[in-house]
């Protein structure tokens, strides 16, 4: 936000009002993630159910922070940098309330797995999940402090974690050949190393908010790709 | 007009100061007005933007202690040299004011004033053409082609304004400044200027002193931000409002100032 505060107190409260809840919102989503990580890597249904129960707090912020947007459109009409604050208010919730929804279904399919996951795989998905937990903490960082700089890093990360994901999917097709008997368990882990990579692609999407928030400009350039995913061809 | 894909420049104000007596009310203003376009001018009460409005058809003239150094540059001839015609001047240049002030005349007679005095009509249906195509522009024949004989004080500040409009559509300028016009009226009348300002901007340049913000954001295309008699940023109005390079001009049009 700008240095100076607004003539009209009632304004400037609501616009860090705004603020505030998508921080909040955002560390919600992180705790989901973390949480679900735990729960799937050691088979912790306790946690996995947290997750579930909390996804509705999520999506209840998306919806205030909706309505804070459309009131301050409305009855504000924000110009220039309060302008971007609201747009991007608006485009961070909803990307974040998609990472709520997807943490929800890691920990869904967690509750669904019979077997215990073998060493290798549990590895090759924590390493994965660590690294977009931690591109999750920096854009937030990055949006609490109003770096560019910051989410131009998490942006370029990106690529490092579509490949750690493409590894991970690797491992998930070897569990596939070698549990034929039990294909339910290996289509929820290809799900869930999906939906941890997508958890990326939001992250990422956030970041480019951040820079037009801060910079008043769009990221140029293609967005960094790592090497194409085996299983699914998606892009 | 456009050449190449970029619009001409109408106006270039160059090293523009403005005193009163010895108060200096803008420094050093250069600002170029591109033809066909409109442009919004912003900023704080007392910033000098209907000083400089005024600078544009040597309104300040008339004002004793006003002195105006620099260039005014309009289709290559700069008006503040000697040899200009300021009555000639003020045809090219019209003006419309914030509180409408028709003439205590007839709707008629207050349209058919500038065409007769610039001799702009040889005969009775010319002029009631000029009259009619005037009122046509300005959105208000319709409500008014029944009445032309009346006096233009009994129309609605709306109307009145829309008259004022037409009277200085009148004698063809090639510029309309438009100081605040749409200050005293309500949002349907406002509407109605916005929507006519969009409209005589193919014929004409446009340029509007206003504090609305949301208004300059709307009508124009191009916006400038006085403060405290310095033009502090000019661009288009997309960037100044989305994305402004000075800490001022956001300070400003987002209700930061002090
Ligand atoms: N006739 C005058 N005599 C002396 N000083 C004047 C005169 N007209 C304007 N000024 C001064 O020049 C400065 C600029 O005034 P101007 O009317 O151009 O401001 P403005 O931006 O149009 O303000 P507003 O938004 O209130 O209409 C002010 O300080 C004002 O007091
Ligand atoms: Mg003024």
């Amino acid at each position: 936000m700008s240095e100076a505060t607004h003539t009209v107190k009632s304004y400037e409260e609501e616009l860090q009002s705004l603020n505030k809840n998508i921080i909040k919102m955002g560390v919600s989503c992180e705790e989901a993630l973390g949480k679900a990580i735990i729960a799937i890597t050691t088979r912790d249904s306790e946690n996995a159910e947290t997750v579930i129960k909390n996804d509705e707090k999520i999506d209840k912020f998306e919806t205030l922070i909706e309505q804070q947007v459309v009131n301050l459109i409305a009855l504000r009409q924000p110009m220039a940098i309060d302008l971007r604050e609201t747009v991007t208010a608006l485009k961070i919730s909803s990307d974040l309330e998609r990472i709520g929804d997807l943490a929800k279904n890691i920990s869904k399919r967690t509750l669904l797995l019979n077997e215990n996951l073998p060493k290798n795989l549990v590895e090759a998905l924590v390493r994965v999940s660590t690294n977009v937990q931690k591109q999750l903490k920096s854009v937030l960082d990055a949006y609490l402090d109003r770096s560019s700089s910051m989410a131009v890093n998490v942006w370029e990360n990106d690529e490092q974690i579509d490949e750690l994901t493409n590894l991970c999917m690797q491992e998930v097709i070897k569990y596939l050949k070698e549990h034929e008997s039990n294909l339910d368990d290996g289509t929820h882990l290809l799900f869930v190393t999906k939906n941890i990579e997508r958890i990326g692609d939001h992250t990422t999407n956030i970041a480019e908010q951040i820079y037009y928030l801060v910079e008043g400009e769009y990221l140029e350039g293609d967005r960094p790709k790592g090497t194409e995913p085996i299983v699914t061809g998606e892009k | 007009m456009k050449k190449n894909g970029v619009n001409m420049i109408k106006i270039s104000a160059k090293n523009v100061d403005v005193f009163y007596g010895k108060k200096q009310a803008l420094f050093n203003i250069n600002l170029e007005i591109e033809e066909n376009q409109v442009t919004a001018l912003i900023g704080p009460s007392g910033c000098g933007k209907s000083t400089f409005l005024r600078c544009l058809n040597r309104m300040n003239d008339v004002i004793d202690i006003c002195n105006v150094q620099g260039e005014i540059v309009i289709n290559d001839f700069n008006i503040n040299d000697k040899g200009c015609d300021v009555v000639r001047l003020r045809e090219k240049i019209g003006m419309v004011f914030q509180k409408p002030n028709p003439f205590p005349k007839t709707l008629y007679e207050n349209i058919s004033y500038g065409p007769t005095i610039h001799g702009m009509a040889q005969s009775k249906q010319e002029m009631d053409e000029i009259v009619e195509t005037s009122l046509k522009k300005a959105a208000l024949w319709e409500e008014v082609k029944d009445r032309l004989h009346e006096p233009g004080t009994g129309l609605s500040g709306g109307q009145q304004q829309r008259l004022c409009i037409a009277r200085a559509i009148s004698v063809q300028p090639e510029v309309i400044l438009m100081d605040e016009p749409c200050s005293a009226l309500d949002p349907i009348a406002t509407a109605q200027i916005e929507e006519l300002i969009d409209e005589l901007k193919k014929e004409h340049t446009i340029i509007i002193v206003t504090h609305s913000m949301a208004q300059a954001a709307r009508v124009s295309q191009n916006t400038g931000f006085f403060h405290l008699g310095e033009l502090i940023e000019h661009g288009s109005t997309d960037k100044i409002f989305k994305n402004p390079e000075n800490n001022k001009t956001q300070d400003y049009i987002t209700g930061r100032f002090g």
